[in-house]
């Protein structure tokens, strides 16, 4: 994979959305959106080297929509019904479409429910076919707690985000070990002390 | 007891979960819309369920509650002529 790299990572924790600023639609994504959007903002720079229309987003959420799924469950039996805007929050790949608007990218999308370890090489594999220029790769791991009782696991609201490139100059030549995306990008992050949180 | 702009416009703000925003900034005649706040099909959805959390008046049409949308005032004016009584 040394002809991709990545360009930016980040990574945000649920601590973090109490300093968000970004906007007054914020409050009403669903968590898994608001953690996404939140550590693709410092990649957003190196979209405008490139067409929006050859920026592809690929993403991963650990746990689907579950947590969404469950608040709004919870709500069913309510006075007039569970909150609408929650609904359109219970689709997996909702984050993706958030992504898009904010940061006006047409490229490709791809959503995996589950493990990220396919998100880097679906990535490289778009930009090695020339599908597009740049890709933003996000993996989300939101298990709330109501919803980590349903699944009986421990509960995580974290997200990380990388954008790659085709090139040469990078913060990391991308290779075909680097599957672990939350691994990648501690340890990126903790070679580049200037690299945003 | 009928209800106040500046109350309702709180509710509103609570129910879409705006950000960045108060009472003071809704003007009471501006298109809740498109233009003026800006809200779409969504934030309709969630007044409709709104009023009925909060004040009893259910919406079974939209075209019905079309013109209660047009501003925070139209709103409150109607959640004053249909709330039940207490």
């Amino acid at each position: 994979m040394n002809d991709i790299v990545v360009l930016a990572v980040s990574g945000v924790t649920r601590s973090d959305l109490a300093s968000a600023q970004l906007g007054g639609r914020f409050g009403r994504l669903d968590l898994i959106s608001q953690l996404a959007l939140l550590a693709v903002e410092p990649l957003a720079p190196h979209f405008d080297s490139l067409p929006r229309e050859r920026i592809g987003i690929c993403i991963a959420v650990r746990a689907g929509s579950l947590s969404t799924d469950v608040e709004y469950w919870k709500d069913r039996d309510a006075t007039g019904g569970p909150s609408p805007m929650l609904f359109t929050y219970t689709l997996p790949s909702s984050a993706i479409g958030e992504i898009a608007i904010r940061h006006r990218l047409t490229g490709p999308n791809l959503c995996f429910v589950g493990s990220d370890d396919i998100v880097l090489s679906e990535a490289a594999d778009w930009l090695r076919r020339a599908d597009v220029d740049g890709c933003v790769c996000v993996s989300c791991d939101v298990v709330t707690p109501p919803a980590a009782e349903v699944i009986q696991e421990t509960p995580a609201t974290t997200a990380c985000a990388l954008f790659l490139a085709r090139g040469s100059n990078g913060l990391h030549a991308l290779r075909e070990i680097d599957r672990d995306m939350k691994l990648l990008c501690d340890k990126i992050r903790s070679q580049n002390p200037a690299c945003p949180k | 007891m009928e209800i106040s702009l500046t109350e309702l416009k709180a509710k509103i703000i609570e129910s879409l979960k705006l950000q960045d925003i108060t009472p003071d900034k809704i003007a009471d005649d501006a298109p809740l819309f498109g233009e003026g706040l800006g809200l779409d099909s969504i934030d309709a959805l969630e007044l409709v369920v709104m009023l009925e959390k909060n004040y009893g008046i259910v919406i079974k049409d939209i075209e019905e509650g079309r013109p209660a949308f047009r501003s925070a005032r139209a709103l409150a004016d109607f959640i004053n002529a249909r709330r039940p009584a207490a």
